[in-house]
């Protein structure tokens, strides 16, 4: 079986087309050791027992790591420099923050004898999109993915992304007007521009689920589920993404999802009668339950509208197809 | 190991045997010895060796590359290819001449360190390269022979046009012709000219009116679809751009990348390291080092200011030129550094052809959408077929 798997999409050892750069259940993927954001074929196997959640923590904190699988958060030349000279086992990949700015520190990731994978975050896309531009060279020796938030410049960030063929990760929290403005624009272009290769999460995934391949909802697509992502703040505080407010008891990481989904149907949210409820599970109603879901709905209907072209084209071509394997009264009779 | 090729743009004398009015090149007498090729070849493998890399490709021009005669050259092919060889790792060597000083006694070396092949230029029409005595038109006439001996002797040869006025005027299926026809040519690679040599004192003749050379490309590409494409006949850079634009791995030229500078470096007989071979002939102020000084060729790369330029240039042009919102950002990137500093004496601007490659994407992309629907015509007319026998025997 054939399927089109990609970032943050559900797997089951099937033989997958992986667009490197993406992640499954966590792991960043290099199906046949391809870098550089490009479609390849690999044989993944994922265990289908319950994996302990990847660890995403400050460089200092990740030292105690050791084999356990971790991300590295890393802010500063002499952080980066010291995970790419001497990595733990454990580390699947570098999360790069702040640092754009600093071209010697793109210019030793460029000449580095390792191929650990970045998550290059952007935390302002619109002064720091052309800075993209400095991990040229460094795409060149690894995959590297981009990070950013949903914010004006967006999609100046992500146009040129696709120019650089950079698979992109774009967090949309909860979109203020001109935030989802940005991503409309965003989604238009990764939907209708040609040029574009690399995989844009969510946009990416969402899709994949809306032409019936199978997926995760976003908790997991942008890797905000705290069941399979655990996030940690300098004092080695477990978070919630998006939120510093967790003394609240309510909130515990185990089943997150499930028990916030549950919340907001019996509060009787939007999400109760949402069409989009599957692949969203409540993430646009955190951590305000408030918030109206009225713009984001668009985004899902435009990737529905796009995802039932998708399999109408596909629905042609394989009747297409079939015409090509039997003669035309061969089919008749 | 990494797939990453480096490639150096190697010149071992600056030196020339003919008087082409557009030479940007100061033609100094001095030449590569063999006593310090060693030295480079270790600088060089030191490199590759420090980035992982397996293979250096030599691209061997000048000045004039056959001025260096052919005992020297096999013998360069040794010393390289041994001390690479030692360290596990290769040099492939590729020859770029003007081809007026070719004799047979250049066939072993040509079949043998250059794997059967080389590069040469010509124009058409031929004005602006010259002999020393008898001008353009001897000029021509003793290349033409010198094409007929080398595909005579079995040597495959790729040729390199730089487009003028004179080309314009003519239009693109008279030139066309000439190298497929009248020289029997499968490969030829079209270049845009730039006023080498200090910036703004341009050379008049050579900044051709851009919609005047878009129309011109845009008619060769069309007319390369028509007549060549099919019977394999290869023409630079739209072979490239339509592998781009059918989703196939594609080769473009340097001065379309997102960044030449981690693609390849030029190195004079001095020893002298550079962007290319415009840079390192023509603009010290942009040169990066000296390979026989520094022992350092990663270090020198890493920390020379003036290669910052190059690596920033791209970032500056999304910010400050509307190349951002230019749906052939991905092929193109601002364009080439140094036909822009050339003409405008800064590199922190975009290719003055901007226009001319805007239409030569636009003609390549158009063209690669028939080959697509082409492909499909097979698959869509069964259908009908089938869709037709459905009809007839319900």
């Amino acid at each position: 079986m054939l399927l089109v798997v990609v970032a943050g999409g559900s797997t089951d050892g099937l033989l997958l087309l992986v667009a490197a750069g993406g992640s499954i259940r966590g792991v960043p993927v290099e199906a046949d050791g391809s870098i550089g954001g490009k479609w390849d074929r690999g044989q993944i196997c994922v265990s289908e027992e319950a994996q302990p959640p990847l660890r995403i923590l400050p460089s200092a904190l990740a030292e105690t790591q050791g084999d356990l699988p971790f991300v590295a958060i890393v802010r500063s030349r002499q952080e980066l420099s010291r995970w790419l000279s001497n990595p733990l086992p454990g580390l699947r990949w570098l999360q790069v923050e702040g640092m754009l700015e600093d071209p010697e520190a793109w210019r030793d990731a460029a000449h580095n004898d390792s191929n650990i994978p970045f998550d290059v975050v952007l935390s302002d896309p619109a002064s720091e999109f052309s800075d993209l531009y400095r991990v040229v060279d460094a795409y060149a020796v690894r995959a590297i993915r981009v990070t950013m938030p949903a914010a004006p410049g967006l999609t100046k960030a992500i146009r040129l992304a696709a120019a650089l063929r950079l698979p992109v990760r774009v967090l949309p929290g909860q979109p203020s007007a001109e935030a989802l403005e940005e991503l409309h624009n965003a989604l238009e272009f990764y939907l209708h521009e040609p040029s574009v290769e690399a995989p844009v999460e969510f946009f990416h995934s969402v899709l994949a689920t809306m032409s019936d391949a199978d997926a995760d909802s976003l908790w997991m697509i942008l890797e905000e589920d705290p069941d399979a992502f655990r996030y940690y703040d300098a004092d080695g505080e477990t978070k919630v993404r998006r939120t510093d407010d967790f003394g609240r008891p309510e909130i515990a990481p185990a089943g997150f999802v499930d028990n916030h989904l549950r919340s907001l149907i019996a509060q009787g949210a939007e999400c109760t009668t949402c069409p989009w409820q599957r692949p969203c599970r409540g993430y646009f109603k955190w951590p305000d339950p408030a918030y109206s879901c009225e713009g984001v709905k668009q985004l899902f209907f435009s990737i529905q509208t796009a995802g039932d072209e998708i399999r109408r084209d596909v629905a042609s071509f394989t009747a297409t197809d079939t015409g090509i394997l039997s003669e035309p009264g061969e089919v008749q009779r | 190991m990494s797939e990453r090729v480096f490639s150096v743009i190697l010149l071992p004398t600056s030196d020339c045997n003919v008087a082409c009015d557009y030479c940007f090149e100061h033609k100094e007498p001095h030449r590569l010895s063999l006593v310090m090729l060693p030295l480079l070849t270790r600088r060089l493998l030191d490199h590759i060796e420090k980035e992982h890399i397996e293979e250096c490709e030599i691209y061997w021009q000048g000045g004039e590359v056959m001025i260096m005669g052919p005992a020297w050259f096999e013998k360069a092919g040794e010393i390289m290819d041994r001390a690479a060889a030692e360290r596990g790792r290769r040099f492939v060597h590729y020859l770029q001449t003007n081809l007026i000083g070719y004799s047979p006694a250049w066939n072993g070396v040509i079949r043998g360190m250059f794997n059967g092949s080389l590069g040469t230029s010509m124009d058409y029409p031929n004005i602006h390269r010259k002999l020393f005595k008898g001008g353009a038109a001897a000029y021509t006439e003793l290349w033409s022979r010198r094409i007929r001996e080398v595909k005579a002797a079995g040597i495959e040869v790729g040729v390199i046009a730089v487009l003028h006025e004179g080309s314009l005027e003519v239009g693109p299926e008279k030139f066309y012709r000439y190298f497929t026809e009248e020289l029997g040519l499968s490969a030829f690679q079209v270049n845009t000219p730039f006023p080498g040599g200090p910036a703004k004192e341009v050379a008049g003749g050579f900044q051709l009116d851009s919609s005047e050379l878009a129309e011109f490309m845009v008619g060769l590409f069309d007319i390369w679809m028509a007549e060549g494409y099919s019977l394999g006949v290869s023409v630079g850079p739209f072979d490239a751009l339509i592998d781009n634009f059918t989703g196939k791995q594609a080769r473009l030229p340097c001065i379309w990348k997102e960044n030449c500078s981690n693609q390849f470096i030029s190195v004079d007989a001095k020893g002298t390291v550079a962007q290319c071979d415009c840079w390192v002939t023509s603009y010290p102020e942009y040169f990066f080092g000296n390979m026989f000084r520094e022992p350092d060729l990663t270090g020198m790369l890493k920390t020379s200011r003036a290669r910052r330029d190059f690596v920033e240039r791209p970032k500056h042009l999304v910010e400050d030129e509307d190349c951002l919102s230019c749906r052939y950002l991905s092929i193109c990137h601002g364009g080439c550094p140094v036909r822009t500093y050339s003409a405008l004496g800064t590199m922190m601007a975009k290719d003055p052809y901007c226009e001319v490659y805007k239409a030569v994407f636009a003609c390549a992309e158009a063209h690669a959408g028939e080959i697509l629907r082409a492909r499909a015509a097979p698959i869509v007319s069964l259908r009908q077929r089938h869709e037709v026998g459905v009809n007839s025997t319900g």
